[in-house]
């Protein structure tokens, strides 16, 4: 994670590259809509897992493709249970709501699912992701979603309750249904406590903060560590990236002392191309090796 | 003899048919409150999910779209709760049958 420009795109790139020399089956995930990926390995991505080495490969995730087809499903399932006039005129509505906002980062945690459960054999997923705002976004659906579904649970059984004392009272005999929207809320409160403890767990997921030695970035990369505290994820990781001189911004090295550093020197060249990022960890290779495995 | 006893048949029949649908008027009427209670609380649950369509405080739109294919229930009733809206006293009023 960082502010926009820090240089998330390369840093993992480099991480993912570390990693996959170091025998590791690793892939690569691109969440950022600029999609760097593509102009970093100098080849065109797409949802399919490009292998750009042995160990590696790399993917980008096309939020737009996956808001159409989560609305086409949600429409699907909608015209299969409604009855014919109730379902008559959703495809008005449908063209509207792919415009609602909130869809954006729930496409990136779709896509995230998707990830997981189709990469779960490979020793290590390097997600670069959005810049600040989209990504805190995403990390604060589970938490955000299961305070409303806490709510709607409670109200569904409390409905469920009256509904069975009527029949009860009534001695209607029919089987008694189960109710598909409560299951559906239990279905739903599953997953996202799954996402939830995903995020939170330090041995499955590490976030990493990129920033540079400049005021903006600092200032930014506090508020983040902020956010992700308040949700209850911690930093495993702080990238110093684009560093020319030892670190003189750092707030008396409060804010960030208990967190592992990783130092990336300034490239005076551009990192584009798989030859290069090699060129640059060969180069360092002594003083990242000792630091990542410090981490 | 059987004369005798098809009428005591006919008229235990019907005094057996007249119980069952006092029985079921009581039980009607015991539970009325709690029917319109329910039905209330189905159309809050309506109106939680669905807000966001009419400019109410809702939760994340995702979660409305994924409960959307299990509330067609709701959606009729909130559009039937359109005729009454407007005078939602007196509504409450004949459920608690108050003249």
């Amino acid at each position: 994670m960082g502010k926009g420009g820090v240089g998330k795109s390369t840093a993992s790139a480099l991480n993912s590259l570390f990693l996959a020399q170091k025998g590791f089956k690793v892939l690569l995930v691109s969440l950022d809509p600029a999609h760097n990926q593509s102009d970093i390995f100098k080849r065109q991505l797409s949802y399919k897992a490009t292998e750009v080495l042995p160990n590696l490969s790399v993917i980008e995730v096309d939020q737009e493709h996956w808001i159409k087809q989560y609305l086409k499903d949600v429409q699907h399932q909608i015209k299969k249970t409604y009855s014919y006039l109730t379902a008559f005129n959703l495809d008005r509505y449908f063209k509207v709501i792919k415009h609602s906002p909130g869809l954006e980062e729930y496409a990136l945690i779709l896509a995230f699912k998707d990830i997981r459960k189709r990469f779960e054999n490979l020793d290590f997923l390097v997600f670069d992701m959005p810049p600040t705002a989209l990504a805190l976004k995403f990390f604060n659906i589970p938490p955000l979603s299961l305070i409303w579904i806490e709510h709607m649970l409670a109200l569904r059984e409390e409905i469920i309750k009256k509904r069975d004392l009527v029949t009860k009272i009534k001695i209607i005999k029919k089987e008694r249904e189960t109710d598909k929207t409560l299951n559906k809320i239990n279905e739903m409160r599953n997953d996202y406590l799954d996402l939830k403890n995903t995020f939170e767990s330090p041995s499955n997921t590490h976030v990493k903060l990129v920033l540079n030695p400049d005021k903006l970035s600092f200032a930014e990369s506090l508020r983040i560590l902020s956010f992700l505290k308040d949700i209850n994820i911690n930093l495993s990781q702080l990238i110093l990236n684009k560093m020319k001189n030892v670190l003189s911004w750092d707030d008396n090295g409060n804010a960030f002392a208990d967190i592992p550093r990783l130092i990336f020197p300034n490239s005076e060249e551009p990192l584009i191309g798989i030859d290069r990022l090699q060129e640059f960890l060969i180069k360092n290779n002594n003083s990242i090796e000792k630091q990542m495995i410090e981490v | 003899m059987s004369k005798i006893r098809t009428t005591i048949r006919e008229i235990w029949g019907k005094v057996a048919g007249i119980w069952q649908v006092a029985d079921g008027v009581a039980r009607g009427k015991a539970v009325e409150i709690t029917e319109y209670e329910a039905e209330e609380l189905y159309h809050i649950f309506g109106i939680i999910v669905l807000g966001s369509f009419v400019g109410l405080p809702s939760p994340p739109m995702q979660i409305s779209l994924d409960l959307m294919p299990f509330m067609e229930k709701e959606l009729i009733l909130m559009m039937e709760k359109v005729d009454t809206a407007h005078e939602p006293i007196s509504d409450l009023f004949s459920v608690l049958d108050i003249d």
